[in-house]
């Protein structure tokens, strides 16, 4: 009984403590880093704080050949070759993307051969667009190339397809006929 | 398409991680220093790529990748996880990382979480990193006149 004692006892405080200590080093683990990134003292901390939000940035001199997702932004300044979906896509001038963008915003001022699917998309007048952009709203810069259609139906059909089986199944079932 | 088709569309597409036939990088000396600062890419914590990365410049993770990553610097922070070999000349790793690393410089922080092989020339080791698996040294010429990892034995 003592001993049970004793030894519920004796943990105790000493879990205490430690989960205590625990707590204050997780608490001083993710809270100073916020502030250190604000001074980031050395480059190399500032290389690990640099990006606080989840935000991304691809830059001119990375290609990436597969596909994105992000919750957050994504700013394209390089090459991709693959489907974007983000919240908010920005394709810089210089950018190239080769597949689908799909994004509640999208703004194109570089190339996009694919389809974009955006609830609002903004060409500026250096962007070139080849293929679809199925909107809910758009803006269109003088100088803007777009070779492929405008459809504002964005949210309407959730069709994840291309659109060319839609235009090429009313045939086949005249055919049929 | 889903993001778990990704493999197949990379395969159907002959984007496969051999068809990068860049030229020979060298992993000694950095490209940038000739014509000033190469830019920099940040994949923010909310990103998941699956697929290639290839790029001569810096390039900090802290999302979630699956693929081959090559770049001259590569920095993948302790929120970040990789999937995938790494080819660099400079490596830091604060974060988690099931694959390979081949790179001149290695600096693994006591946050790192690394499963795999580490080639190295020179390697830091920060007190508390945790590392599963062998970190060869090579010496200069293998990072000269690397090109692409060779398939792992596993």
């Amino acid at each position: 009984m003592t001993m049970f004692t004793r030894n519920e006892k004796s943990p105790e405080p000493n879990t205490r403590p430690t989960d205590a200590t625990r707590e204050t080093t997780m608490t001083t683990q993710s809270s100073p880093p916020e502030p250190v990134r604000s001074h980031s003292a050395t480059p190399q901390t500032a290389s690990y704080n640099a990006p606080a939000t989840g935000a991304s940035v691809i830059s001119r001199a990375l290609k990436i050949t597969g596909q994105l997702e992000s919750t957050e932004n994504i700013q394209i300044d390089g090459e991709i070759e693959g489907d974007v979906r983000a919240v908010s896509v920005k394709v810089g001038s210089n950018a190239k993307v080769k597949g689908s963008v799909y994004g509640e915003e999208v703004e194109l001022a570089g190339t996009v051969d694919g389809k974009i699917e955006a609830k609002k998309v903004v060409l500026t007048s250096s962007a070139r667009m080849t293929g679809d952009v199925i909107h809910q709203d758009i803006t269109i810069h003088s100088g803007a190339y777009i070779f492929g259609h405008c459809r504002p139906e964005y949210g309407k059909t959730e069709n994840r397809q291309p659109s060319q089986p839609s235009l090429v199944k009313p045939k086949e079932a005249v055919a049929a006929r | 398409m889903r993001l778990t088709d990704v493999g197949h569309y990379l395969r159907a597409s002959g984007l496969d991680h051999t068809h990068l036939t860049q030229p020979p990088r060298t992993l000694v000396k950095s490209p940038r220093r000739r014509d000033g600062e190469l830019p920099t890419s940040h994949l923010g914590r909310a990103i998941t790529v699956k697929g290639v990365l290839d790029t001569d410049g810096e390039l900090y993770i802290h999302g979630n990748v699956q693929g081959q990553i090559n770049a001259d610097r590569l920095v993948l922070g302790s929120d970040g996880y990789v999937e995938g070999d790494i080819v660099a000349r400079e490596v830091r790793i604060g974060g988690r990382l099931r694959g390979r690393v081949f790179a001149f410089t290695v600096a693994l922080d006591s946050s790192a979480d690394i499963t795999g092989r580490i080639f190295h020339h020179i390697v830091t080791v920060e007190k508390g990193a945790k590392i599963d698996g062998r970190m060869p040294w090579r010496p200069l010429n293998f990072f000269e006149s690397f090109q692409q990892p060779p398939e792992s034995q596993s």
